[in-house]
């Protein structure tokens, strides 16, 4: 019966002042510097703006409809696999890892990857001092530029590396290596080797996400390029221009 | 001819349906933005730098453009179209061939769902770029994460309809990818076919998820976005002063 609570009294009876000081804070009112008040009416200017890129993407629609029509093939036929088969092409990127791991890490670990980081992004960022400036310091651009271009020939190679030799290639036979272990290793690099660059330049929380979300998505362009483009008949690489069997990779729009 | 525009601007059922004057004073170009549904997700006035082309480039707005002509011409195949593995490929060649504008719907309709996949990752990407997900803008990026994902659903399921050997066989393939899950995967597979294999049952959920529930929850989480863009403050690009070294700290 040490502590004994009285509801009662938690809260001030017949509210004669319901406020008080309770904590001084560091803060500004409103206006200070924010310098310059360089705002313009949304009216009509963002209703002009807004009404011509409707008009423009309805445009550009329209025109190419009319141009090129939706791709339509045989009815759908459960006996007949195509060949290549292959998932629409925002799935490209998925299909592509499976051809060089493990499903349950092409199919599963990796993308849940992806979306746990895309959702832990903003609490790992939170400085928001640099908040709605492109690439957040001067070094930035060429931070991002290089690490693209890293990526894509990373990647690119990667995949050419599994299509002719692999791991296989060079003796390994266990499924654990080969499908795990493996691909797991070359993942790690893959982020660890710009990372390790970066780091000597002190870089910024912002700076190092940059870094990765570039690895990321030049990544999913990369395998997504490799798929629906350079995979013909059995899923093994060709130039986009020539395809075995008169395969054309755009006819799967 | 004045007479008469003046007579009707003027009159209780013009003023019942514009609840403001002509829009060349700053009070009555204040009203439009208020007193209209659509125009009341912008603020009153804008900040210069946020509505520079080179910010956004224009790209949520195009998204959420793709997404209404989506919507539009997807109604109007509707009227054509049943989710029947014996029906739905006649009725895709019937709307090509027969019905007037039909080819021409279903062509804007494709390009314009492989387009909305794109416009929203290239969306995605500047506003990762412009650190617009920052406090306090996480949630929103959240509400995008889903956005993005719904948007990728809703091009999948439409994917199936046209029942030929594309849609047929890139379904089995991006289901099978689902049936990799261990031990719950084999159960997803099955409920997003209703089956073991693509069939009628699984033209018909995909059919229900495709014009009924994802874009019920694209239009509520596109509202939330839009809204959350307001509370937020605007824009992110409004805080950033012209020049880096005239740098000033922000609450
Ligand atoms: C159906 C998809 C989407 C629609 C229709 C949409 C629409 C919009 C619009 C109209 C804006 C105003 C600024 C602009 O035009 O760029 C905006 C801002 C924003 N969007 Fe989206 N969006 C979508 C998907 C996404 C995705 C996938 C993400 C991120 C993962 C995202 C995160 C944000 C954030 C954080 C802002 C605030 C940006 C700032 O303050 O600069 N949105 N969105």
């Amino acid at each position: 019966m040490a502590v004994e609570n009285k509801p009662d009294e938690r809260f001030v009876r017949g509210p004669v002042k319901t406020y008080g000081l309770m904590e001084l804070v560091r803060g500004r009112s409103p206006m200070v510097e924010k310098g310059p008040d360089d705002t313009v009416f949304s009216f009509p200017i963002v209703a002009i703006l807004e009404a011509l890129l409707a008009l423009g993407t309805i445009l550009v629609l329209g025109f190419f409809s009319l141009v090129r029509n939706a791709p339509l093939e045989e009815l759908a036929n459960p006996d007949l696999t195509t060949n290549p088969a292959k998932a629409p092409w925002y799935f490209m990127a998925l299909q592509e890892l499976l051809l060089h791991m493990h499903p349950v890490l092409a199919g599963i670990i990796v993308p849940g990857v992806v979306v746990l980081f895309l959702i832990i992004l903003p609490y790992i960022d939170t400085d928001r001092s640099d908040a709605g400036r492109w690439f957040a310091t001067p070094r930035g651009p060429k931070w991002v530029y290089f690490t693209a271009l890293y990526t894509v020939i990373a990647q690119a190679g990667l995949i050419y590396f599994d299509e002719v030799m692999g791991l296989r290639g060079l003796g390994a036979a266990s499924p654990l290596l080969l499908q795990f272990v493996g691909p797991i290793m070359f993942g790690v690099i893959l982020f660890a080797l710009p990372l390790l660059v970066v780091w000597r330049f002190k870089p910024t929380r912002r700076e190092l996400m940059l870094v990765i979300f570039t690895i990321i998505i030049v990544s999913a362009i990369t395998l997504t390029i490799a798929g629906f483009l350079f995979r013909g008949p059995g899923m093994h690489l060709y130039p986009p221009w020539g395809m075995p069997d008169g395969y054309n990779p755009w006819s799967s729009l | 001819m004045a007479n008469l525009i003046d007579s009707i601007t003027s009159s209780r059922v013009w003023k019942s349906f514009f609840r403001h004057g002509w829009p060349d004073d700053e009070l009555n170009r204040s009203l439009v933005m208020t007193t209209n549904i659509f125009f009341h997700l912008h603020p009153v006035k804008v900040s210069r730098r946020s509505i520079r082309a080179t910010y956004t480039w224009g790209l949520g707005v195009l998204a959420a453009i793709l997404f209404v002509v989506l919507a539009v011409t997807g109604t109007l195949i509707m009227f054509y179209y049943v989710p029947s593995t014996e029906l739905a490929y006649h009725n895709i060649i019937d709307l090509q061939t027969k019905v007037p504008y039909g080819q021409l719907m279903r062509n804007m309709h494709r390009w314009a769902a492989h387009g909305m996949v794109l416009i929203v990752v290239l969306h995605m990407a500047r506003v990762f770029y412009t650190g617009a997900y920052k406090p306090p803008r996480e949630f929103n990026w959240i509400v995008g994460v889903v956005l993005l994902l719904l948007t990728l659903g809703a091009s999948f399921t439409g994917y199936l309809l046209p029942w030929d050997q594309l849609s047929y066989w890139a379904i089995t393939v991006g289901t099978n990818i689902a049936g990799y899950t261990p031990l719950i995967g084999p159960k997803i597979r099955l409920m997003l076919l209703g089956g073991f294999e693509v069939g009628q049952n699984a033209l018909t959920r995909f059919y229900a998820l495709h014009i009924m529930v994802i874009p019920l929850l694209m239009t509520l989480l596109i509202s939330l976005h839009l809204w959350r863009v307001r509370k937020d403050g605007g824009l992110a690009a409004q805080n950033i002063p012209e020049r880096p070294d005239s740098r000033l700290e922000f609450q």
